[in-house]
């Protein structure tokens, strides 16, 4: 499966497993022991994905991995507070979590404390009864290599426990520092569980200091929704021209569980590419999946979707938008998956772009796989431009192309920024897509 | 009300009515695929060299691909070497007239309700039959003639017109196309040939029947239709197979070529053999069907029913290079029992301004499994296109299933592409709605299944309209959701 091209990549990261596994004993307890051993096999078996990988066919991730020698970097660079700074997102009244390559720094950040409530680094708790329960459980993770290689060789990342009946007063703003003096290739590896009726709001962000050297991110993140819980979380995508990612996240739901899930991709990193699965696991479940993605010059962002309905009478929405300014390239694909006993299933899903940019080109495949009856599905998928008409109502009443252009666009993200329900990001975000508009 | 599960069973043990066997004096060549019975095949037909050629090159191909592993069904086992590539109702002497034809194949025909028999042709439709792999009669041939319009055997149009073929035959599906577009041009043993001359509005609907009888032998035939500039034609195809326990291999190529302000309508009523209930026996139907309109402001459309076969696996495509240019596909595909279809069509937009519209229809029943795997691209230069695709998927009983794989590819910032699709049940409310105004339920859920399908039979000619609506309330007969 692994062509010629980044074969010298793929064998720096296969040709010597036991040093591989040697060099990464944190978390060390013997069941993460051996399920490293067993991503690392399946990793090898199924090797990088290529175009021909179905699902990596309109992302070219070779180019990436074949640009530089990657070094494999497991340890957390010292970085100045202001780094993180730079991600913070202004009036957000949250707790704050600062990771340097996967890599808890207590000092720069503020955690919660209080009962029921187990926040710190995943190799401090190998052995936390959730971390034992559903750690590696979700079976998406299986079918894609990278999320192998990620739990074959992570060294840490973000634990967060909330036991039953456990709600948080405020968000928790997790940033992503990803520093690196060489080029360098980071497996940051997150387990968050949410007990019986516990709700949270996470935050996501990334950092990648200016510097020569590029980072590419392979990172993790499990989500775990017990009954009746619910969790927002949030990722904001606004990387550097040195960064690159795969960001993968999978969830787990169980019975009257709720998970609201939004990715927000904006211009700066040229790759990127989400893989957001969620396996229903419990019925009178909801899922809302958003995503929105504004792009430019050669950017390229990838959303990969998989709705799991495994049990009966569960909803799912899931909401992508995308405007591919210059260059950029979209993708979507989105599966849902209905099983025989998931009857009474809800399931939509919609896909929708405004082609902006002279080149720019938008692949989509938005995928129903249904073995039951009484089910509701659809999917949409559109792509086009702004009306001439409403175009023309704005021009007439005064207002330049670019404003117009800005504010349409702003109103096709609405639907995404709409749904926020973090006044503080919402505003963030409106004004940052206002801004890369009006430049 | 009737239990749902006893209609489900109804369903499963309907019976196939065509599954007829017709005993008949056959040219059967041994079974097994290698280039001697490719010359054979091509001597018995007497055909030029080039052809000959054509076919080894097509063979050279096949040799070197393997079946694809992306589809959506286990891919059955396929014993290439135990079928017969060839198999014809021996000609006891050059037929002239219908009446030197066969009896006992004219009497088949009789039974499947193809006016082969000129008096009875009325209808209106010129009709060429396929039996096996041979084509048999050909109706109307002389009113055709006077117009300059073509319609004849593809073996005939090798002997009479080898020019037109030659220089479309693989234009549009290419010997290394598919595995089975490769098995095609190796061994196809005849179809159906169709030029309509520039300017010619083609004065009846233009019909082949097609019919697998002997055992042990697959179909692999070929249809090539070409339309010159400002000519229509619409054309319709038929299939039925007798009832056996293993399965048969259909691996037909059909060639579209439409040149400048040219149509093609080209209609399909598929009702080949589609196994038992438990799935036993049945025909493969593994088909390539593309189209090309290769000329300013012409339209190709497809218009498929696909109601028999044990697997279904074709996505009759159109390339639209003409600036202007329109494609359409229209489907209905019905399965029950343990069928299979895996269908839908490729539509690249490659010119300036082309159009398109799919509109796809899905019925499961019982154990069947259907898809819609569809492709949409819209290249860089296709400043202006448009496409509007649908497809939805009605589900009867709980033991079937139904997906939809769309890919949508656009590289041009002026496409519009939308595309929608959904899957759902028979709404219990629809079905109490027509019981209180004392319809009952079987009739109920006939009548939603027609509404549901009457945007694509609509696009069908009337008289094959009212045949595929039979087809499909035989079909799904019973099926109270």
């Amino acid at each position: 499966m692994t062509s010629d091209m980044i074969l010298p990549f793929y064998q720096a990261l296969t040709a010597d497993v036991t040093a591989l596994a040697a060099q990464v004993t944190v978390p060390s307890t013997d069941a993460v022991q051996s399920i490293r051993r067993k991503a690392l096999e399946r990793f090898t078996a199924m090797g990088l994905p290529t175009l021909k990988t179905e699902a990596w066919r309109y992302s070219n991730i070779q180019r990436y991995l074949k640009e530089f020698p990657y070094e494999l970097l497991n340890n957390a660079a010292p970085v100045a507070p202001t780094v993180a700074q730079q991600a913070a997102i202004p009036e957000l009244d949250c707790y704050r979590v600062v990771l340097v390559n996967g890599h808890l720094q207590a000092d720069q950040s503020t955690l919660p404390e209080g009962k029921g409530i187990t926040i710190g680094a995943m190799s401090a708790y190998a052995d936390a009864p959730g971390f034992v329960t559903y750690f590696n459980q979700q079976h998406h993770l299986e079918t894609e290599s990278l999320a192998q290689l990620n739990t074959a060789l992570f060294a840490d990342g973000l634990y967060i426990e909330l036991a039953a009946n456990t709600v948080l007063d405020r968000p928790i703003h997790v940033i992503h520092v990803y520093s690196c003096t060489a080029h360098s290739f980071i497996q940051p590896r997150h387990l968050w569980v949410l007990n019986r009726n516990a709700a949270a709001t996470i935050i996501e962000s990334s950092v990648h200091p200016e510097t020569t050297a590029v980072a590419f991110a392979n990172s993790v993140v499990e989500t775990v929704v017990q009954e009746n819980a619910e969790l927002w979380h949030y990722c904001v995508q606004q990387g550097e021209d040195s960064f690159r990612e795969v960001s993968t996240t999978a969830a787990q739901q169980f019975k009257d569980s709720r998970y609201h899930h939004f990715s927000v991709t904006l211009p700066g990193t040229p790759f990127t590419r989400n893989n957001t699965s969620v396996a229903l696991n419990g019925s009178h479940t909801e899922t809302n999946l958003n995503g929105l993605y504004i792009t430019n010059k050669h950017q390229h962002v990838d959303n990969h979707t998989f709705m799991d309905h495994i049990m009966p009478d569960c909803n799912s929405n899931e909401l992508y938008k995308g405007v591919l300014l210059d260059d950029s390239n979209g993708v979507f694909t989105g599966k849902i998956l209905v099983h025989q006993e998931a009857q009474k299933t809800n399931a939509f899903q919609q896909n929708n772009n405004l082609l902006l940019g002279s080149k720019a080109d938008i692949n989509s495949q938005p995928q129903l796989e249904i073995y039951a009856d009484d089910v509701k599905c659809s999917h949409g998928f559109t792509a086009g431009q702004f009306s001439e008409e409403s175009m023309f109502y704005l021009r007439s009443r005064g207002i330049g192309e670019e404003a117009a252009k800005a504010l349409m666009v702003n109103a096709f993200s609405h639907d995404i920024t709409d749904a926020i329900h973090v006044p503080a990001l919402q505003h963030f975000l409106q004004e940052q897509i206002a801004e890369i508009m009006n430049n | 009300m009737i239990n749902s599960n006893e209609i489900i069973d109804d369903i499963a043990n309907k019976e196939y009515e065509f599954g007829f066997t017709t005993d008949i004096e056959m040219d059967i060549a041994p079974p097994g695929l290698n280039e001697d019975i490719i010359r054979f095949i091509s001597a018995k037909k007497n055909e030029p060299e080039w052809l000959l050629e054509w076919r080894l090159k097509g063979f050279a191909a096949f040799k070197k691909m393997e079946f694809p592993k992306w589809q959506h069904f286990e891919m059955p086992a396929l014993d290439l070497q135990a079928v017969s590539y060839y198999a014809a109702p021996r000609k006891k002497k050059q037929l002239n007239s219908l009446d030197e034809v066969d009896p006992e194949l004219l009497a088949t025909f009789e039974k499947l309700g193809i006016p082969l028999n000129e008096q009875k042709a009325l209808t209106g439709v010129a009709v060429d039959a396929v039996f096996d792999s041979v084509s048999v009669a050909t109706t109307f041939k002389g009113k055709l003639k006077e117009m300059g319009v073509i319609f004849c055997s593809f073996g005939e149009a090798v002997q009479e017109h080898p020019e037109l073929v030659k220089k479309y035959l693989g234009s549009v599906v290419p010997h290394t196309d598919n595995i089975f577009a490769a098995l095609n041009s190796a061994v196809f043993s005849d179809g159906s040939f169709v030029y309509i001359p520039k300017g010619v509005r083609c004065p009846m609907e233009l019909s082949t029947y097609f019919r697998i009888n002997a055992q042990n032998t697959g179909q692999f035939e070929r249809t090539l239709i070409i339309a010159d500039d400002n000519s229509y034609v619409s054309y319709l195809e038929g299939c039925t197979a007798p009832m056996r326990d293993e399965n048969q291999l259909h691996a037909a190529v059909v060639e579209l070529v439409a040149l400048e302000h040219a149509e093609i309508k080209y209609s399909t009523v598929q009702n080949w053999y589609p196994g038992d209930k438990d799935g036993k026996g049945g025909i493969y139907n593994f088909v390539t069907k593309r189209g090309i309109c290769k000329g300013a402001a012409s339209k190709i459309s497809w218009t498929q029913v696909e109601t028999g076969s044990a697997i279904t696996w074709k996505y009759p495509s159109v390339i639209l290079q003409g600036d202007h240019s329109e494609g359409e596909f229209y489907s209905v595909a019905v399965v029950r029992n343990k069928q299979i279809a895996d269908t839908g069509t490729k539509i690249h937009h490659i010119g300036k301004g082309t159009k398109s519209r799919i509109i796809s229809k899905g019925i499961s029943a019982g154990h069947g499994d259907n898809s819609y795997r569809g492709l949409v691209s819209v290249g860089p230069r296709a400043d202006n296109a448009r496409n509007f695709t649908q497809c939805d998927s009605l589900l009867i009983g709980n033991q079937c299933g139904s997906h939809t794989f769309p890919y949508i590819e656009s590289r041009n910032k002026s496409a519009m592409i939308e595309h929608e699709a959904t899957t759902s049940k028979i709404g219990e409310d629809q079905i109490f709605y027509l019981n209180q105004r004392g319809i009952d339920s079987e009739k109920a859920v006939a009548l939603i299944v027609n509404g549901y399908v009457k945007e694509v039979l609509n696009q069908l000619p009337m008289e094959f309209a009212v045949e595929a609506q039979k087809l499909l309330s035989i079909t799904l007969e019973g099926s109270v959701g």
